[in-house]
């Protein structure tokens, strides 16, 4: 049985739920963690775009529309440019946890997983006053050890998995309370259809950067079929990517499709999170 | 909508609201030598390059004349001595010079006082035969060292277009901290033809064979970036390539985006030089948040480990 001919999941009876989430990467990443970045001048003002210029027109246009987001910040980001990522938390959205510098944690042992962890509490607390609750984890895997140092950092849910199309509870050894799972898809991370960037390269081969006026029929799809069928969606989209003056366009576009539909919820992450331990601990 | 995502930056003169900015990358066969050294002495690949020397500018030339719009063109100083006949053609035409250096190199290969010389010789080269001194700057390929941006004002370079990090322009950072000159007019990849349209079979380019863009999509593309340019009153920066954009089938793409774009009675267009001139006059140094400075407070006591 699908979930659109049970009884609604979602509060106030709404069809289906969407977390927009967005990660404010800046210029963390690889090239940082590698130190190839300190030669590329180029490279890091791409990065410093996102939270310098594309993210106040992101709340902006958020604003308009009346939608909550939740920003996946790596605390780089946060030590380097605190009065842009203030304004996030002062505009009502939620601001999560995304590494110090966007580390792998399959990558990296347990004992440097703690560290990043404990980095990105302190300086959240200094720079935001939050204790953040959820976490997605940057590039890539997580490591075995993640959800139970997840969960020892405070954080209640991830969104960092892919093989699902509504929220799930992890059981971690160890933990009495599961960590929520509010898994994304590649078909809504904005890198897939619309970045590009050279040395590093991306894509690996350089591939075509997809029409705009497709990738917005693309996600309107994708939002379209998730709520129809009673489900969640969530966003990986990128503010030096997508808010862009041309993407912003397209945003604007996408958000307009998003709020033609009255039977949708619109949440942060921690709320989805929240509502699922409490309403569906016990759904598959 | 509110009007917080509408608000326009009023930064340009004559109550202009948005500059655009046409610059094509003349390279000839440098360009793809310089990322693809395996192409050398491939002449069918080469003429693939040859061919914006051969047909492109000129097509170029005259579709810009047509609709009276002046743009500005990055040049290698060896591109220059190779086509002379080019050059002058172009600064006839009332287009403005700039260089890319001399010998189209990869930057991060070079020391710094190899890129100072590099730098040098190419306007040399490009003063042999428009007798002006170009001001303007492309960085070729790659990064340049620490410093760089100290000896192309010294060099009289007014403006570089090299750095990405930012929709208007704003100042390269120098190295003591005073003031700058010098004027960054940043660059964005989806307002380059090259993403979208630049093919070669073997060697491959793109290094994945991908499939060449949809013309219209394309189009489509870059006149929603122009539509979002113009809606935040923006600096739109195009980079285009002789060989990519002036063929006879895309010629037409590029014309349909300018009149697109001027059919906007308020559009500055202008040469990097003129947009560069009128911020440094009018605009204040860069924020302390900003992308170039952010480097530089991480960069100025040397290389990060």
């Amino acid at each position: 049985m699908t979930i659109s001919n049970a009884a609604s999941l979602w509060p106030h009876g709404k069809k289906g739920c969407m977390a927009l989430a967005f990660d404010l990467d800046g210029p963390t990443g690889d090239a940082m963690l590698n130190g190839t970045l300190w030669h590329k001048p180029e490279y890091f003002t791409f990065g410093g775009y996102g939270p310098y210029r594309a993210l106040a027109r992101l709340l902006d246009l958020l604003d308009d529309y009346q939608l909550p987001a939740t920003f996946f910040v790596p605390a780089w980001v946060v030590e380097n440019w605190p009065k842009q990522c203030q304004a996030i938390v002062e505009r009502g959205h939620e601001v999560a946890y995304h590494g110090y510098r966007h580390e792998s944690f399959f990558a990296i042992d347990a004992q440097q997983q703690r560290w990043v962890m404990e980095k990105s509490r302190e300086i959240f607390w200094q720079y935001l006053g939050i204790r953040a609750e959820g976490f997605r984890t940057p590039s890539g895997d997580w490591h075995i050890d993640t959800p139970s140092i997840l969960i020892e950092a405070g954080v209640t849910y991830s969104s960092s998995m892919r093989g699902d199309d509504r929220p799930y509870l992890i059981q971690v050894p160890g933990h009495e309370k599961p960590l929520v799972e509010i898994p994304g898809r590649w078909e809504m991370d904005d890198y897939a259809s619309i970045a590009y960037t050279r040395e590093p390269n991306f894509p690996s081969g350089l591939d075509r950067t997809a029409s705009y006026e497709l990738t917005l029929d693309n996600w309107c799809r994708e939002f379209d079929g998730a709520m129809n069928e009673g489900l969640s969606l969530t966003t990986l989209f990128h503010p030096k990517i997508t808010g862009k003056p041309g993407r912003i366009m397209l945003l604007d576009q996408f958000f307009t499709h998003l709020r033609s539909r009255e039977d949708v919820w619109f949440a942060r992450c921690r709320e989805v999170a929240q509502w699922w331990l409490e309403e569906h601990s016990d759904v598959k | 909508m509110s009007n917080n995502s509408t608000s326009v930056q009023e930064k340009w003169p004559q109550g202009k609201r948005c500059a655009v900015v046409i610059t094509f990358d003349f390279n000839d066969i440098q360009g793809i030598l310089s990322q693809v050294p395996a192409v050398a002495g491939r002449e069918k690949t080469l003429s693939v390059w040859r061919y914006g020397t051969l047909r492109g500018i000129d097509r170029i030339l005259a579709m810009l004349a047509e609709k009276n719009l002046r743009s500005s063109w990055v040049v290698p100083g060896i591109v220059a001595d190779d086509h002379p006949q080019k050059i002058t053609q172009i600064a006839r035409a009332g287009h403005e010079l700039a260089t890319s250096g001399y010998e189209f190199a990869k930057f991060d290969d070079l020391s710094l006082e190899e890129q100072v010389s590099s730098l040098q010789r190419g306007q040399a080269a490009l003063k042999a035969y428009t007798g002006e001194q170009p001001r303007g700057f492309r960085i070729p390929a790659g990064n340049w060292a620490p410093g760089f941006a100290d000896a192309l004002s010294e060099a009289g370079i007014d403006w570089s277009s090299s750095w990405r990090g930012d929709d208007l322009p704003y100042f390269q950072p120098t190295s003591t901290g005073e003031q700058s000159q010098l004027v960054e007019l940043p660059m964005h990849y989806e307002l380059e033809d090259e993403p979208y349209f630049a093919f070669n079979l073997s060697p491959a380019v793109p290094p994945a064979q991908s499939r060449i863009a949809s013309y219209r999509h394309t189009l489509g593309n870059m006149k929603m970036d122009f539509d979002g340019f113009y809606r935040f009153g923006l600096c739109y920066v195009l980079r285009l390539h002789p060989e990519v954009i002036g063929t006879a089938g895309r010629i037409g793409m590029l014309a349909e985006l300018l009149d697109y774009i001027t059919s906007k009675p308020d559009v500055w267009v202008a040469t990097a030089g003129e947009v560069a001139d009128w911020w440094r006059q009018t605009q204040p140094q860069n924020e302390a948040s900003h992308p170039a400075q952010i480097w530089q407070q991480h960069t100025q006591n040397g290389v990060q480990p």
